[in-house]
């Protein structure tokens, strides 16, 4: 009995000694198989790769997230170590584009938001996987996708994720909420498509839109 | 031996950030306590079910992932998850997933130890947590050695396994578990999967690591199970009938679940099973929380009564998972 005591204190004295408020909440596509055909038409294989802020660049990097973001990285979906799944799409040997999912705190839980992209970053198309909302029917809709699409990070700069409106006429204010009763939704929908971008310009299209970035 | 033990495992888990530095695995270091009360033993209990049973108990583990690709792509993948677990002062090595999965076109083919194609507990993620499915009452198995394949369609997902039917350990004595399930629905986007799983075999009658009998029995069975994720509310049903260790059997299995505050960090849960195998009858009621301290941080709490074995158990769990 003794022995077991000790064990336990000592397992918690080791958990102690690492924890920080850190998560590991990722975004994995259900059936990647499905997915990569479906929005890659014609597209061969993909790759899986594994990203983390912690792993990259530490708590600077998250700092320059949050400030390209224009808000702070919160709760259990947004810890440092949060281990990204980036899917790079193949054609043969040659590379055609990524697929990249984040989780983001919607009205009833976690939501994840998908878009696919080509290599210079824009979007080809964008949906929901994860979306448990009373509006998810019309929020899944292809018409409400369809206008994420060709929008890339510089659209989505103007945008203010804490106000849910563009500092300066932006395309992403002409985004139509289908939904109104599930504005929380359509907003956290927005705001994880913004967090989306800035994470695929720092992890895999070398901050190409980083010279576009006016900080306040 | 305990002190030397568990110094191995401190140090191991000190060594494994060095060596995880690249972007095609997955690394998870695990550590949990877990005591209660049991009025049954009117004693102290350092585990969740049972002594026999290999979850949940005091441990040390890991979880690895590791994708394998070349230059065209992704063609399968390599999963460990282990635990050093404390047993009535000794500590018990406990291997979970240890299969090898490779890809087909759209097809997973795995071999290896993993969850055979039978009931909720094929796709339902247990590892962590204190309330018990089916496959821990003898309805199938968690993970068990041996073969499978797994297909999802825009529809649902069909998976098949040809497993040794003895569980944690791997022997043969001419055992051997043929399992298929069909299911519809993606639970990740349409919130819920409701599957149709038939299996039959010859077993051997283990608990956790223990070999109970040398010999094998039939096992035929017929499941339903249901899955419903709404708003904060969580939904999990399961029935089993047919043969089990060659004795007429059925089990029932309901889960409910709600979850509070921002991100779902408060979970409470109620669950109430019943088993019956031949002239046996057991039923069992379950409440748990689980409260999510931080993204590593889970404290989980389980008040479980069983009858006719008419004991009432508390149990504490601090569980801890974090990515090196």
């Amino acid at each position: 009995m003794k022995r077991c005591m000790l064990v336990m204190v000592l397992i918690t004295a080791v958990m102690g000694l690492q924890t920080t408020l850190r998560a590991a909440v990722g975004c994995d596509l259900n059936d990647p198989d499905r997915d990569v055909a479906r929005l890659f038409p014609g597209s061969s294989g993909y790759k899986t790769l594994y990203v983390s802020i912690d792993k990259k660049g530490e708590g600077s990097l998250l700092r320059e997230i949050e400030k390209r973001l224009g808000d702070k990285f919160q709760g259990l979906y947004e810890t440092i170590d949060v281990p990204y799944t980036i899917y790079e799409i193949y054609q043969g040997k040659e590379k055609i584009g990524y697929i990249h999912g984040v989780n983001q705190k919607g009205q009833y839980g976690g939501i994840q938001v998908f878009l696919s992209l080509d290599l210079e970053g824009n979007i080809r198309s964008f949906y929901f996987q994860k979306l448990t909302s009373r509006a998810a029917k019309e929020l899944r809709n292809p018409e409400f996708a369809k206008q994420f699409k060709g929008l890339n990070l510089l659209d989505f700069y103007p945008y203010d994720v804490v106000s849910g409106k563009g500092k300066t006429p932006n395309k992403v204010d002409a985004i139509i909420n289908p939904a109104p009763k599930a504005d929380f939704d359509f907003r956290a929908a927005l705001r994880a498509t913004k967090k989306n971008l800035i994470l695929m310009d720092e992890f895999v299209l070398g901050n190409r839109y980083i010279k576009y970035f006016k900080s306040e | 031996m305990i002190y030397k033990a568990l110094l191995t495992g401190m140090l191991c888990y000190m060594l494994i950030p060095d060596l995880s530095h690249g972007g095609d695995h997955l690394l998870y270091f695990e550590a949990q306590g877990i005591s209660g009360y049991s009025q049954r033993e009117d004693e102290v209990i350092f585990y969740s079910r049972s002594q026999e049973d290999v979850m949940q108990k005091p441990s040390l583990g890991f979880d690895y992932l590791q994708r394998l690709s070349h230059q065209s792509g992704d063609f399968g993948a390599v999963a460990i998850q282990a635990r050093v677990a404390y047993d009535d002062d000794n500590f018990e090595f406990q291997l979970y997933n240890a299969y090898l999965k490779l890809k087909h076109k759209s097809t997973d083919i795995w071999l290896g130890h993993n969850r055979p194609a039978l009931g909720l507990s094929s796709y339902f993620d247990s590892h962590g947590l204190v309330l018990s499915t089916l496959a821990m009452n003898h309805f199938g198995f968690d993970r068990d050695w041996g073969i499978g394949v797994f297909r999802n369609f825009l529809w649902g997902d069909a998976g098949i396994s040809l497993t040794t039917g003895s569980g944690m350990p791997l022997h043969f004595k001419g055992n051997y578990l043929f399992s298929i399930r069909v299911s519809r629905g993606i639970l990740n986007q349409e919130n819920y999967n409701s599957g149709f799983s038939l299996s039959y075999g010859k077993l051997l009658d283990t608990m956790g690591y223990h070999l109970m009998e040398d010999e094998t029995e039939p096992f035929a069975i017929t499941g339903v199970d249901f899955t419903y994720l709404w708003n904060q509310f969580e939904n999990r049903f399961e029935i089993m009938a047919g043969k089990n260790r060659a004795q007429n059997s059925f089990a029932f299995f309901y889960r409910f679940g709600i979850n509070l505050l921002n991100e779902g960090r408060l979970k409470f849960e109620a669950q109430p099973v019943y088993l019956k195998m031949g002239a046996e009858h057991t039923c069992e009621i379950s409440m748990g929380s689980a409260f999510i301290v931080s993204g590593d941080v889970t404290v989980r709490t389980m008040y479980h009564f069983d009858y006719p074995g008419d004991d009432h158990k508390i149990i504490f769990q601090l569980y801890y998972y974090r990515k090196v």
